[in-house]
């Protein structure tokens, strides 16, 4: 087995985003960090669970400017309350409004950011018991105490309301 | 997208988080995490794979039901189809020229500028 490259690790994202802002001139960001983390544990057998999807892409907006594959950075896409879609369709949610890796992907491909043809298929196989009927869609370019004190909370709510025993969150 | 694992988990519904940036996440601190080592957009999985995405979805799948205790990462063995070295782009500025950082400068103000409009009109409603 050859040795691989010293770059060839996760990529220190926290670091470049730090190194970034100096460079450009602008405050540094703090990430939330916490001592302790909440832990649940499984009660249903996943193959009689509802799985709720929780995504951070965007619902396609008319007129808002391009949100395709390669798209430039589209702030104009940007959405600010928790959305839900139908989980039986497959909904057209996009990642414009994010900074993803612009140089080295190209987002014509959903399925690389919203897992729910799969999630379908393993419904389907029987692997997973149900979907809950709706997924959720989540702002990111808020601060951490409106996430915390009003998107997470709603969030919440809504995977109740459905009946979601687990929940599967994909940020783009 | 931690937080609201946090928050899900605390109030009784066990998660799992698909995702590509190892350090963010498990900074914040959350129950189940499945991360694959590719750039950031590919959350669950290789583009125009498809026996990866699902190979993807089966892996976080597992995490979900046998994770042992919160703080539980898997990395995904998947590798990104190409050279590893695109891992020394993303927003690196020891690769970026003055006009680069510059350009780069005028197009965050713009964005800022965009986004704050368009929530303050959205805080209107």
């Amino acid at each position: 087995m050859a040795l691989a490259a010293e770059y060839d690790v996760p990529i220190p994202y926290m670091q470049r985003t730090r190194d970034y802002y100096v460079k450009l001139g602008y405050p540094a960001y703090r990430w939330a960090h916490f001592a302790e983390v909440p832990f649940t544990p499984l009660a249903t057998p996943l193959v009689q669970a509802r799985l709720a999807l929780i995504t951070t892409a965007a619902p396609y907006q008319s007129g808002v400017g391009d949100q395709g594959p390669r798209a430039p950075y589209n702030a104009a896409a940007k959405f600010y309350t928790v959305y839900s879609e139908p989980s039986d369709v497959i909904p057209d949610l996009r990642i414009s409004h994010v900074g993803y890796d612009r140089v080295h992907t190209t987002a014509e491909d959903p399925n690389t950011w919203l897992p729910l043809a799969q999630l379908q298929q393993a419904v389907k196989a029987g692997r997973l018991g149900a979907l809950t009927p709706r997924l959720h869609g989540v702002p990111t370019n808020r601060s951490q105490r409106v996430t915390m004190d009003a998107d997470a909370p709603e969030v919440l709510r809504r995977c109740r309301d459905d009946g979601a025993d687990v929940a599967l969150l994909v940020p783009s | 997208m931690s937080l609201l694992a946090r928050h899900l988990e605390a109030n009784g519904i066990p998660t799992v988080i698909m995702g590509c940036a190892k350090d963010i996440v498990e900074h914040c601190g959350v129950p189940r995490f499945l991360f694959s080592d590719f750039p950031l957009g590919n959350s669950a999985g290789r583009p125009f794979d498809v026996g990866a995405q699902a190979r993807t979805l089966e892996l976080a799948l597992r995490v979900l039901e046998s994770a042992p205790a919160a703080r539980t990462t898997v990395q995904s063995p998947l590798r990104w189809p190409d050279d590893a070295s695109w891992k020394l782009d993303f927003d690196n500025v020891e690769r970026m020229t003055p006009e680069q950082i510059a350009e780069r400068r005028r197009h965050f103000d713009d964005i800022k500028a965009i986004a704050k409009s368009k929530r303050d009109a959205v805080e209107r409603r």
